[in-house]
């Protein structure tokens, strides 16, 4: 007991500084902890950042453990231990340091993510995987920080990983870019949930999901695509935003498709052709005086119906062909009451004219009937955005069956676009705009065109 | 099950559907796509006479595996039969033409025997049997035991046939669901369906895709034709149907006012004996002149026939009689301005003044002629409205879904059908 007080009082120097060194920094680390969260705390009110608490909450115990490891540390050098010694505690001491950074690290990382994942707009996926790497970094270098203290050859460590790195790269070559570019995605808001978007390759539809490798759209026809976001990222694309006022009613769109059906039936001079005229059915003046908006959809203005042409270039009767080409089909609701009046125009000037004139051989009347094989179409509208976008895909044939198609069909005077976008979506002054367009001075690439600028600038 | 020669149809056929989706349009294929799955249940046997040669074999080698891939289950069979047979239905078919032929009761029978012979022997596995042209139209006498729908392509015109065969012939096709021609002058007062399927040209084949301006250039430099006049152009066969020397009368009598050069551009036909003499004819009536090249092109030319039409100021055929006259859609499709006589199925191709000209006789063809030769603004608007019309209604798109609309056409009458 004298021996231990004899060496103290000798040696009480020996013992005095590093206790001293610790308690120093014990001190200055409790002073330093209460200015610096002081400071910390005013920005904070300042940047009303929301992520303060979880800094304090994780940092506090942790920022004076370093304060007690640096006292430690200190002492421990100003001590009396033999060199030896001093080196293993000190590294001991940074160990203890490096491991107590790692923790704050993850810990903080991890809190972090659980306070913004629920705000990102991001897929969760990506965000949670960048998560993951973060912590698996922190420990990495951790560990590698770790070693090099112990002095254990890390070179080896790193090539591996290296390697390891780049071959995950190649691997995931791909993904890499569809992971950065879904982010960029979703985190630049350029596209979301519910837009209706079109690519410059054409593909359009409603937006129904972003992950972090594709984004997923249901095209008009009721498809699903998915769509790489590489592939987003490198074509134009065209955000049409939220779909607009959805209608009640979706509209299908159908087409007519005709076979044309050989009567055997001829006419070699007017008296024959108002005579087989007057016992055809009314699918055979529908043939003669509408077949050429579809064949000859191009001219604009179309030529007259096939009467007036026959009547003209064959009989060489151009008074009589000009009186049946001004004959106007948009004022006929009917196809029967537009038959009498062929009949009656024919039979009039037949009156004054009775000798009419003969066709040369091989230049007879044929008489053909329409078939009509209507049938439904892939395409459906919910809104006029969609409407315009069906319009612009639609075939020629499927135009003509909601428009001239429909006007004899509902004897209505008017077409099934009309009908449904007053009656579905309740935009009467678009319908009447559409309604108001005589169809028959337009060729039909250039009526789409046109119901298509109506719509668009309505919207 | 295929047999080799119909493998090798199928392996030479290197047309996809979706390849014409850039000419017609994604919708217009999506239509065929839905027609095809409504007809995806059944089985449709086609039957003719040949595998290779001829028009008819020519369109089903296209036809037949464009169905297939539009999951319609079409197959193809073709009738044996002696050469004597084939000599008989020649006569049929001259006969149909409107030609004054002798069939002996002999030949009769002898049709109807092989017929017969093809009846017993030709596995029938069809829903729907689609036969084309005279040589086995009277497969149908057995329809009770086979049963289906039964419909008769004729490719033939019909329009003023020899009425013996036509009687003969006509018993058969009245027991048909239905009948397809190609032009509706070829139509007959019956009782029975008869729908209008005009030919139709296949924008893709050597004849009629677009060609690099080097082979155009080197087709003109091997038969020295200048690149500097204005070329009138009529192809077809060296036959006195086509009028070739008509065309020589109109053009020199253009040429008096307009340089041009014209080319007489065909072949001859190893069938027909009288191709030689035409062709002689012509050459002597050309000579002197050295602004009419006659041009015998040996056959499988396409690329040189085509190359020539693109080349052509105007593109003439002023035949006195047509079958069909796919030339002039050839012609229409390179957006040319076309002169043509008003026979047979052009008048279909051509609206007068709106896709091209129609002529009577030479002195239309000649006012034709000149104003198409100087008013270049007018002669571009026919061509290119001739180029919108084919592109409508004389593709072999058109002519596939006129097929496959028949064959659903069969189960639904009426004059307006809900699928």
């Amino acid at each position: 007991m004298t021996q231990w007080i004899r060496w103290l009082i000798d040696n009480w120097l020996q013992i005095a500084i590093p206790t001293l060194a610790f308690l120093a920094c014990y001190v200055v680390g409790l002073w330093l902890r209460r200015v610096a969260y002081r400071a910390f705390d005013r920005w904070v009110v300042k940047a009303r950042w929301e992520g303060s608490q979880l800094v304090v909450q994780t940092t506090r115990r942790p920022f004076l453990h370093w304060f007690i490891l640096l006292g430690a540390y200190i002492a421990i050098h100003v001590s009396v231990l033999p060199a030896e010694g001093k080196t293993i505690a000190g590294r001991a001491m940074a160990s203890l340091f490096i491991l107590s950074l790692m923790w704050v690290a993850v810990s903080l990382s991890e809190k972090l993510v659980k306070l913004y994942l629920p705000k990102l707009k991001a897929p969760q996926t990506p965000t949670t995987l960048v998560a993951n790497i973060a912590r698996v970094t922190v420990i990495v270098v951790g560990v590698l920080i770790l070693l090099d203290i112990w002095g254990a050859p890390t070179t080896p460590i790193i090539l591996v990983l290296a390697a390891g790195l780049f071959i995950a790269g190649l691997a995931l070559r791909d993904v890499i870019p569809n992971f950065f570019l879904g982010t960029q995605v979703a985190l630049g808001e350029q596209i979301k949930v519910g837009d209706f978007i079109r690519l410059g390759s054409g593909e359009a539809g409603h937006v129904t999901s972003i992950t972090w490798r594709n984004t997923q759209i249901k095209t008009l026809e009721g498809n699903s695509v998915l769509i790489p976001n590489s592939t987003l990222a490198r074509t134009t694309l065209t955000n049409y935003g939220h779909p607009i006022k959805e209608a009640t009613t979706p509209l299908r769109f159908s087409t007519r498709l005709h076979l044309k059906e050989l009567t055997g039936l001829k006419a070699h001079n007017l008296h024959e052709l108002v005579d087989t005229l007057k016992q055809v059915p009314d699918s055979v003046v529908y043939y003669h005086t509408h077949h050429f908006l579809e064949e000859h959809h191009y001219l604009t203005p179309e030529p007259a119906n096939d009467f007036a042409l026959w009547v003209s270039d064959a009989l060489g009767n151009d008074v009589l062909g000009e009186r049946l080409a001004s004959i106007d089909t948009f004022d006929f609701a009917t196809i029967g009451a537009l038959k009498k009046r062929l009949v009656d125009v024919i039979e009039n000037y037949l009156e004054k004219s009775p000798a009419g004139g003969e066709a040369p051989e091989g230049g007879e009347f044929h008489f053909i009937r329409s078939k009509s094989i209507i049938l439904p179409t892939p395409y459906v509208a919910r809104d006029l955005r969609e409407f315009a976008e069906v319009m612009k895909k639609i075939t020629i044939d499927s135009i003509y069956f909601h428009i001239f198609d429909a006007r004899l069909r509902l004897q209505k005077g008017t077409n099934d676009f009309s009908i449904w976008i007053d009656d579905c979506l309740g935009e009467q002054e678009l319908a009447d705009e559409i309604a108001r367009l005589d169809p028959y001075v337009y060729t039909l690439e250039s009526l789409r065109a046109k119901i298509v600028q109506l719509v668009e600038e309505h919207i | 099950m295929r047999n080799s020669v119909e493998e090798e149809i199928y392996r030479q056929s290197k047309c996809k559907i979706q390849d014409y989706e850039s000419i017609v349009g994604r919708s217009y294929i999506e239509e065929l796509r839905m027609l095809g799955e409504r007809l995806s249940e059944k089985v449709i046997q086609t039957i003719n006479s040949t595998y290779v040669g001829g028009g008819v074999a020519e369109i089903l080698a296209h036809l037949v595996p464009l169905c297939n891939q539009l999951g319609v289950d079409v197959r193809w069979n073709v009738i044996q039969g002696s050469d004597d047979f084939f000599e008989v239905t020649k006569k049929f078919h001259n006969a149909l033409h409107g030609k004054d032929e002798k069939i002996s009761p002999e030949e009769f029978s002898l049709f109807l025997e092989i017929n017969q012979r093809n009846l017993n022997e030709l596995g029938f596995c069809g829903d729907i049997f689609f036969v084309h042209d005279p040589q086995p139209v009277a497969l149908i006498t057995k329809r009770n035991e086979i049963g289906g729908k039964w419909v008769w392509r004729c490719h033939i015109d019909v329009s003023n046939p020899n009425q013996e065969v036509w009687n003969f012939l006509r018993g058969f096709v009245l027991d048909y669901d239905a009948i397809a021609f190609s032009s509706p002058s070829f139509a007959q007062q019956l009782p029975v369906n008869q729908f209008l399927i005009s030919p139709a040209i296949d924008p893709l084949s050597d004849k009629n895709k677009e060609l690099p301006s080097e082979t155009i250039d080197s087709v003109l430099v091997k038969y020295g034709l200048s690149q500097d006049k204005p070329m009138v152009v009529q192809i077809s066969r060296f036959d006195y149907l086509k009028d070739p020397v008509g065309v020589i009368d109109a053009f020199e009598r253009v040429k008096k006012n307009i340089d041009c050069q014209l080319v007489l551009a065909g072949g001859t036909a190893s069938d027909d004996p009288e191709s030689e003499r035409v062709l002689s004819e012509v050459r002597e009536r050309a000579a002197g002149n050295p602004d009419i090249h006659i041009l015998l092109i040996p056959p499988g030319s396409d690329i040189e026939i085509n190359a020539l039409q693109r080349a052509a100021t105007v593109i003439m055929q002023k035949s006195l009689k047509e079958g069909f006259g796919l030339t002039v859609s050839e012609a229409l499709w390179k957006r040319k301005p076309v002169i043509a006589s008003a026979v047979g199925g052009i008048p279909l191709q051509i609206k007068h003044r709106f896709t091209g000209l129609l002529c009577y006789g030479i002195d239309g063809a000649v006012y034709g002629l000149r104003q198409l030769l100087t008013n270049h603004e007018y002669a571009n608007w026919l061509g290119e409205n001739g180029r919108q019309h084919v592109k409508q209604n004389f593709l072999i798109t058109r002519q596939l879904r006129d097929y496959l609309l028949t064959f659903l056409s069969l189960d639904c009458p009426g004059d307006v059908v809900y699928l």
